[in-house]
Order: structure tokens, then C-alpha cells, then sequence
């Protein structure tokens, strides 16, 4: 990480100003929620030709994602301004940054399912460059791929659950298929799209079994994970299954997965979070812990859970994206972060420290504290939907789990006291300071102060679970079945934070839990794929000029084979018929044609010096443009003749320098003889049963009667070519320049190795 | 040199400039008889060829507009060039639009795709010609250090 001193301040741009920019946004946010009621909606055509429009739909729960993503984005780009300060490719990073929050908002935001899935892949592809940002350290590149690999096969999948989706629903509007969710009940598809988007979902949002590339994905600037590997990017899996929820809520498969799956994730992170110590580490796994809970939320089938959620998701923000932050204080102050090495931090680093604690209150779920609003309702929501014992009792691990990791972070760094003299440890600039105790505080304030956030957090729950009545939701709290959970929850946790270590022992002998997670799964297929590219390459990509052909004649083989196969059987005496059928008027000049063909053919089989073989290729070349002139096609002709008198005269300047031709070995002629027959043969099959065929003519000849009125030109081969067809024309002599410069690098070595036979 | 060329030695300058007249005279006639950019550049091609073999590379490099790559480029450049003006008369990138020039005796007929069938041609004829001069210079280069 970064070894910068946070002693002296940077003389260049810090891009400081950066932040003005989701600033503005989150001011503007919050300036509609105050003018406009939500939802808000527009539509602008975006490829009308498909009808894929540009359709934006806002309402309570996208509003609260996007006063996340821009009030959090603000003060991570403040952040990272002195975070980053001594780093010179820092430009890049605000630029992906605010990038991703584009990508970010727009997916909260859409409502045409293609534009969600543009923005989805968009925040992967951006958050891939965010990992790798420091793209020399060869782990952060490792861990950028597998995050890229994880969450972009996720987002294929999501796309085919995607257009399964709206086949169904016959829109590929989200509302419109929320609205008819309950009438695909009985879709023999709805399964199979189900699936995919629970993988689309679960890679997105680090579920299990996918959950392992978001710990690996640490490896990216501090600043960067705090956003988006806490607050914004890892919350979409959950945003959309959280979505979908009303459409689906009834159905076994739904219910029963999410709340398998996310009792999983939690309980796999809380214990992952209890072997680390990497502070950074313990906090991602943490975070996997939380996305776990929500996935369990949206799986509860009352409607009081989706309060939950979005309480949950607000509170997670607002206390993780803090604990990051002090996490990279601390790094940034002493270099390291492993919690080993790390207490008494308070007197050096009290602003941090204070941050800590206040974050830390609310992740544990202390009272006084957001965190314990959103425990509250998890456990309220848990009791109305009488769940199984197994997943309370999971959650109530997870929830000590999190109490006990809060303890790390907030205490058991800061307090205690100092085993070395720390002159050298200063607190953070103030800009480092600022942003955890902003967003700590707020997360304090929505506490006192519940007239704020409880009309966002019912705006928000009802758009999840439109079954809620009534806005005093937040009042009611502390009932007393909830508070002797929280009680016992905050007990649990307390005895694991004092067991912390011999905790962490234990579980650090546990080596089999290493080797049997899917990331060792991941490591071994993606060998696995070194591995059979190694033998396919072997295999095909051989050099030997013969067997390329061998293998190609082979492939159209086969291809020509298949369409004779797939277009049923056919009566072969009457097909070649057929061929004969069609002999045209002046067919002894065809025939000539034909015999310039077969005589190049022979020669080329007989003769063995290389320019006679050059000019019976030459003769094969001129037969068959003889032949396109024939048979009404002079500009195929004209050209033909071209390349063929091109080819010669360059092959002709090249070949008497090369010398005898090399004797050919190893070559299996009779082999090769065969495959030359078949090919022959097989084609003339092909060419009976295209005559067999009913032309059509409809594109001849409109292109014909369309040629001189609409283009002004009367060869209509190269109308098509420049006019009719001229994007195609473009993207080939665009391959034709590229090609060119692709063979630059080889041309140049071969001049500068003049005495190696070329 | 070998003396047995003299002959091709003696027609390959005045051969080079009539190929390249053909070759244009094909690109622009290309329209409404068979020809066209594509064509135009291979026998632009070949009478680069052609040269080369008689001069050499390198004289057959100097006798191009521009380099190889950078006239393979402009012609890219040119054909991505000719659908812009569409754009301005709010009509699809690369529809074609015809002018019409009266000189008196005859009407001159100008179009954007002349310009594109120009770009196909200088894409055509710079890449192929790059590919051979710089093979042609390999092999001259080897028999320049001894015989085969």
C-alpha cells in the first residue's frame, strides 16, 4: 500500500475539486426529494429501432441508494484527495471513481432492464480498474481479474435471466415485470430465469458460493474500497433481488434460496472475519457477513422485512464506509494494518479514534445508535415471519460476530495501553479525518433525530414491500422480545471479542477451511483453462502450411456435409440432373473455363519447381475469372484477373531468391489425396442441392432497381460496395490497415535477420 | 543487374506511370462499369511491384504518394471522412450525396462516395504495398549477403 508520509501536504493538485462534483449531485438530490414527490420518472428514446428506451424510474429505494452514492462518493473523493496525495497516477483513479458513480446511479435508477444491465457491467468494469490501480503489484492485478472473471460471468447470466424475464413478462420494464411477478408464477421458464438472476445477483452482491473475489478485491486504495466494496457496488446484487421481492415473495424457490444462501454468506463471513488480521480484511469479511443478512432479509416473507432492508443497508453504509476509512488512517500512519501490532492508537490518533467509536457503536448495535434501530427491525421482522431456529440462531451468531469485530476496530486498537513510544505515528491530515466522523455522526443523528430519515427509510421500505402501511415506523421501537435479543446478541459478542485470540488460534489451525472454499475452486479452473489452451494450441496452431489446410478442407468438410444432412435427403440422380438441367446457352465457353482450371490443377500436382508452380496457381486464378466473365459477372472477373496478376508478379519478385524447394516430409500424401477428392466432391454435392433450391432473387434485384435512382451508379456490384453496404466496406479496409500494422513488428524482424532463410 | 533485363529495365519506368493511370482511370470509371477502388489499388499494386522488382524496394517506396502506412491510413481516414457530410444534412453516417458541377460542355458529377472508393483505393494499395516492399527488402537484404 502506500508508503507516502502524511506529514507534508501535496504541492500539486490534489483534485480536491473532484468532490464538488457528487456534491452537487447529492445537493441536488436533495433539493428534489424536498421539491418533487418521489417517484420521479422519464423516458428518453435510446434505440428506437428496438424499442429500448432510455427510462429512468426514482422512487423511495433508488432515492436512498443515490443519496448514498453521492453523499458517501463526496466524501470518499475528499478522502482519497490526501489519501492519495503522493501517488502520481491519481488522476486515473477520480476519474474511474466518479465513472463508477455514473455507472452506479444510472443502474439504481434505470428501469429498462437493458440499461440496469449497461450500468451493471459498467460499475464491474470500473471497479475491475479501481482494484487493479496499482497494476505493478501483481496480487492487486490477480485480484482485479478475479473479480472481473466473478462478477462479469454474473452479469451474463443476468443478462439471459434478464430477457428470460421480459419474454415472460412481455416488457423489459423492472415496474412492469415487479407489477405482473405473480401471473409468471406458473411460466415453465421462470425457474431457469430465477437461477440466473439469483447468479447474476449473488456474484454482484458476494454471496456463497462467489463471495471470495470481494476479500481479494481488497486490494484496492482504501478509499476505493470503502465505496465501493462497502457502501455502493456490492450493494446492487441486493438492490435488485430486493427489487424483485414483491413479484416473488410467494414462491418456495425464491424464499427458500435467499434465505439459505444468506444464512450461509453471514454465517461464512462472521467466522471468515474471526481468522484474519488484517484489520482491512476483517472488515471485508464483515461486510460479506452483512450482505449475507440482507440477502436473508429480502428472503423473510412479511412485509415488515423490507424496512428491514433498507434500514439495514443504510445503517451498514454508514458505519462500514467509516470503519474503512480508519482502517486506512491507520495503515497510513503506521504501515501496517495487522491488529497484532496495533493498541493505544487513541492518544496519536484521537479524531480517528473517535470515528472508530462511534462507527463501531453502531455496528455493534449498541442503543443510541442507527445500528441498533436496524437490529431492531431485523429481529422484529425475524419474529412476525417465524422463522426456522436455525437461521435466528445463525444471525444471532453473525450479530455477535459483528459486535466483537466492532470491538476490534473501535477498541481494541485504539485503547490499551502503548508497548513502543509512538512519536512516529501523527494523526491524518484533516481531509482523512472529516469524512468517518461526517458519516459516523450522520449515522448517530438519524438516531436522534428520526424525523429525518424516516420518511426517506418508509419512502424507501414501501417501495420494496408495498404491503407497509403507516409512517411511524421507526417509534415503535424496543419492544421487549427485541431488546433481551439485543442483550444477548451484545453478550455473545462481548465474550468473542475477549476470546478474540484464542479464538483466532483456533480457527487458524482449521487449514482444511483454506483449501475447501471455492476460491481454491477458481484457482484450479482457471489453471485448467491455461491448461487446455496449452493442448488445443498444440494441437491446432502445429505451423506445418499443409496440415493448416488439411484441417481447414476438413472443417468445410464436415460443415458441407452437415447442411447436405440437415436439408434431408434427396434423390441424387435427379439433383445432378438438375445440374445439367441448367446448362446455359454458350456452356462450351464454361467448359473452356473449366479446363483452364483443371489443367492449372494438374500442372500443380506434377510440377515441383516453385515458379512453375506459381503460374499454374496463375492458370487456376485466370480459369476461374474466365469463368465469373462467362457467367455475367465481369466485375467478379475484372477483380479476380487483378488479384491474380498481382499475386504473381509479387511472388514472382520473391520466389527465385528463395532457392530449390525444400523436399516435403512427413507429409501423408494419399491422406491428403483423399481429402482433396472429398473436398471436390463434396462441393459439387453442395452446389446440386443450391441448384435444387428455389432462388430468390428479392435482394438482386431490388438492388438492381434501387442502383441508378438512389445511388447514381450502374455497376450495382460496386453501389453495394460503396453505397448500399459501405459501413462493411469500412470495417474491411479497416481490417486491411490493421492487419497491416499487426504484421509491422514481423516484416521489421525479418529485415533486421537478413541471413536466416525467411 | 542482370543484363538480360535491360528490356524490362527500359519499360518499367513508362510501365509504372501507365499501370498507375489505368489503375486510376479504373477507380474512377468504377461506378457505373466494372472497376473501383479495390481493383484500382491492386493494379496500383502491381505497378509497385512490377517497379520494385526492376529498382528495388526502397526506389519503389520513394515512387509511393506516402509511405505505405501513413497512405493506408489516410485512406481509412478518408473512407470514415466521406460518410460525415451525411450527418450535417441530418441523414445516416455514410449516406452519399451527389453535386453536380456545370462546366459548360459538361455537367461534372461529384460525390462523397468518389471519396470513399478513393479511401478503399489508398488503403488497398498502401497496406498490400507496405506487406511486399518489406518482404522484397528482406529477401534483398539475404542476397545482398551472398548468394542463395
Amino acid at each position: 500500500m502506500t508508503t507516502a508520509s502524511p506529514h507534508s501536504e501535496p504541492s500539486r493538485s490534489s483534485y480536491l475539486w473532484v468532490a464538488l462534483l457528487p456534491l452537487a449531485g447529492f445537493i441536488g438530490l436533495v433539493w428534489g426529494l424536498l421539491q418533487h414527490p418521489l417517484p420521479w420518472r422519464g423516458a428518453w428514446p435510446w434505440v428506437p429501432v428496438l424499442g429500448v428506451e432510455f427510462s429512468v424510474y426514482i422512487d423511495g429505494f433508488a432515492a436512498q441508494f443515490l443519496a448514498l452514492i453521492a453523499g458517501i462518493g463526496a466524501l470518499v473523493v475528499v478522502y482519497a484527495s490526501a489519501y492519495l496525495a503522493h501517488e502520481p497516477a491519481r488522476g486515473r483513479l477520480f476519474l474511474i471513481l466518479i465513472a463508477f458513480m455514473v455507472a452506479m446511479a444510472g443502474a439504481v435508477s434505470a428501469d429498462h432492464l437493458l440499461l440496469v444491465f449497461v450500468c451493471w457491467e459498467l460499475t464491474s468494469l470500473t471497479s475491475f480498474l479501481l482494484v487493479g490501480f496499482h497494476h505493478e503489484d501483481e496480487r492487486a492485478r490477480a485480484s482485479a481479474r478475479q473479480a472481473l472473471l466473478v462478477t462479469l460471468s454474473g452479469g451474463l447470466a443476468l443478462l439471459a435471466a434478464f430477457i428470460l424475464l421480459a419474454d415472460m413478462a412481455q416488457s423489459y420494464s423492472l415496474r412492469a415485470i415487479v407489477e405482473r411477478g405473480p401471473t409468471l408464477v406458473g411460466d415453465p421458464r421462470l425457474p431457469a430465469a430465477l437461477a440466473l438472476l439469483f447468479a447474476g445477483c449473488f456474484t454482484k452482491s458476494a454471496q456463497f458460493p462467489f463471495h471470495f473475489w470481494l476479500p481479494g478485491a481488497m486490494s484496492a486504495p482504501t478509499p476505493v474500497s470503502a465505496y465501493l466494496h462497502s457502501a455502493t457496488m456490492v450493494n446492487l446484487g441486493v438492490y435488485l433481488l430486493a427489487r424483485l421481492d414483491p413479484a416473488f415473495n410467494e414462491l418456495w424457490l425464491w424464499e427458500r434460496t435467499l434465505l439459505g444462501v444468506g444464512t450461509l454468506t453471514a454465517v461464512w463471513g462472521a467466522v471468515q472475519s474471526l481468522r484474519e488480521r488484517d484489520l482491512k480484511l476483517i472488515l471485508a469479511w464483515s461486510t460479506v457477513s452483512a450482505l449475507g443478512t440482507l440477502t436473508l432479509l429480502i428472503g423473510l416473507p412479511n412485509p415488515g422485512a423490507g424496512l428491514a432492508v433498507a434500514t439495514f443497508l443504510f445503517a451498514h453504509a454508514l458505519y462500514k464506509a467509516p470503519l474503512f476509512f480508519v482502517a486506512g488512517n491507520i495503515d497510513h500512519a503506521t504501515g501496517t494494518r495487522v491488529i497484532d501490532r496495533l493498541t493505544g492508537l487513541r492518544r496519536a490518533m484521537p479524531w480517528t479514534s473517535a470515528a472508530a467509536l462511534l462507527a463501531g457503536l453502531s455496528m455493534a448495535g449498541l442503543p443510541l445508535s442507527f445500528g441498533f434501530v436496524a437490529k431492531d427491525l431485523i429481529s422484529s421482522a425475524k419474529a412476525d415471519a417465524e422463522v426456522l431456529a436455525w437461521v435466528s440462531y445463525a444471525t444471532l451468531f453473525v450479530n455477535a460476530a459483528a459486535a466483537a469485530v466492532a470491538g476490534v476496530a473501535a477498541i481494541r486498537i485504539f485503547g490499551g495501553g502503548t508497548a513502543e513510544p509512538q512519536d512516529h505515528v501523527r494523526e491524518a491530515p484533516w481531509r482523512m479525518v472529516l469524512p468517518p466522523l461526517l458519516i459516523a455522526l450522520v449515522g448517530l443523528e438519524f438516531e436522534f433525530l428520526p424525523n429525518l430519515a424516516d420518511p426517506l427509510l418508509a419512502e424507501a421500505a414501501r417501495s420494496i414491500s408495498p404491503g407497509l402501511d403507516g409512517t411511524e415506523i421507526m417509534a415503535p421501537y424496543g419492544s421487549g422480545a427485541a431488546v433481551v435479543a439485543a442483550e444477548i446478541t451484545f453478550l455473545v459478542g462481548v465474550v468473542l471479542f475477549l476470546a478474540w485470540d484464542r479464538l483466532h488460534d483456533l480457527l487458524q489451525r482449521v487449514h482444511w477451511l483454506d483449501h475447501l472454499g471455492p476460491a481454491a475452486f477458481y484457482e484450479r479452473a482457471l489453471g485448467a483453462v491455461a491448461v487446455a489452451a496449452a493442448w488445443q494450441t498444440r494441437l491446432l496452431q502445429h505451423g506445418r502450411l499443409a496440415a493448416y489446410l488439411r484441417s481447414s478442407l476438413l472443417g468445410l468438410l464436415l460443415l458441407a456435409a452437415g447442411a447436405s444432412l440437415a436439408s434431408g435427403a434427396r434423390d441424387w440422380i435427379e439433383l445432378t440432373a438438375s445440374l445439367f438441367a441448367a446448362w446455359p446457352e454458350r456452356g462450351w465457353l464454361w467448359l473452356a473455363a473449366a479446363a483452364l482450371i483443371a489443367v492449372g490443377a494438374a500442372a500443380g500436382l506434377l510440377l515441383r519447381d516453385r515458379m512453375a508452380l506459381l503460374m499454374s496457381s496463375g492458370l487456376v486464378g485466370y480459369g476461374s475469372a474466365a469463368l465469373f466473365l462467362f457467367t455475367g459477372a465481369p466485375d467478379l472477373a475484372f477483380t479476380q484477373f487483378a488479384v491474380e496478376t498481382a499475386l504473381v508478379v509479387v511472388a514472382a519478385s520473391l520466389l527465385p531468391r528463395y532457392g530449390p524447394p525444400p523436399a516435403i516430409e512427413g507429409e501423408p500424401r494419399a491422406l491428403n489425396a483423399l481429402v482433396a477428392l472429398a473436398c471436390g466432391a463434396g462441393t459439387l454435392a453442395l452446389l446440386a442441392q443450391l441448384f435444387a433450391l428455389p432462388a430468390d432473387r428479392t435482394l438482386a434485384d431490388w438492388f438492381g432497381a434501387a442502383s441508378v435512382p438512389q445511388a447514381h451508379g450502374r455497376n450495382v456490384v460496386n453501389v453495394i460496395i460503396v453505397d448500399f453496404r459501405a459501413l462493411d466496406t469500412l470495417g474491411e479496409i479497416a481490417v486491411v490497415l490493421f492487419s497491416f500494422i499487426a504484421a509491422l513488428p514481423l516484416l521489421g524482424a525479418l529485415a533486421r535477420r537478413p541471413s536466416a532463410p525467411p | 543487374m542482370n543484363p538480360r533485363a535491360l528490356m524490362l529495365e527500359k519499360a518499367a519506368r513508362p510501365l509504372y506511370w501507365i499501370m498507375l493511370a489505368a489503375a486510376l482511370w479504373v477507380l474512377l470509371r468504377g461506378h457505373n462499369a466494372p472497376g473501383g477502388g479495390f481493383v484500382g489499388g491492386l493494379i496500383a499494386l502491381a505497378a509497385t511491384a512490377a517497379y520494385a522488382i526492376v529498382f528495388g524496394a526502397a526506389a519503389a517506396r520513394r515512387r509511393l504518394p506516402l509511405g505505405p502506412l501513413p497512405l493506408a491510413a489516410l485512406g481509412v481516414a478518408l473512407a470514415l471522412f466521406s460518410g460525415l457530410p451525411a450527418l450535417w444534412w441530418e441523414r445516416p453516417y455514410l449516406s452519399h450525396l451527389w453535386f453536380s458541377l456545370p462546366l459548360g460542355f459538361t455537367d461534372l458529377k461529384l460525390s462523397t462516395v468518389l471519396l470513399f472508393d478513393a479511401g478503399v483505393f489508398g488503403a488497398v494499395w498502401g497496406a498490400l504495398a507496405g506487406y511486399v516492399l518489406a518482404l522484397l527488402r528482406s529477401v534483398e537484404a539475404a542476397a545482398a549477403e551472398g548468394p542463395p
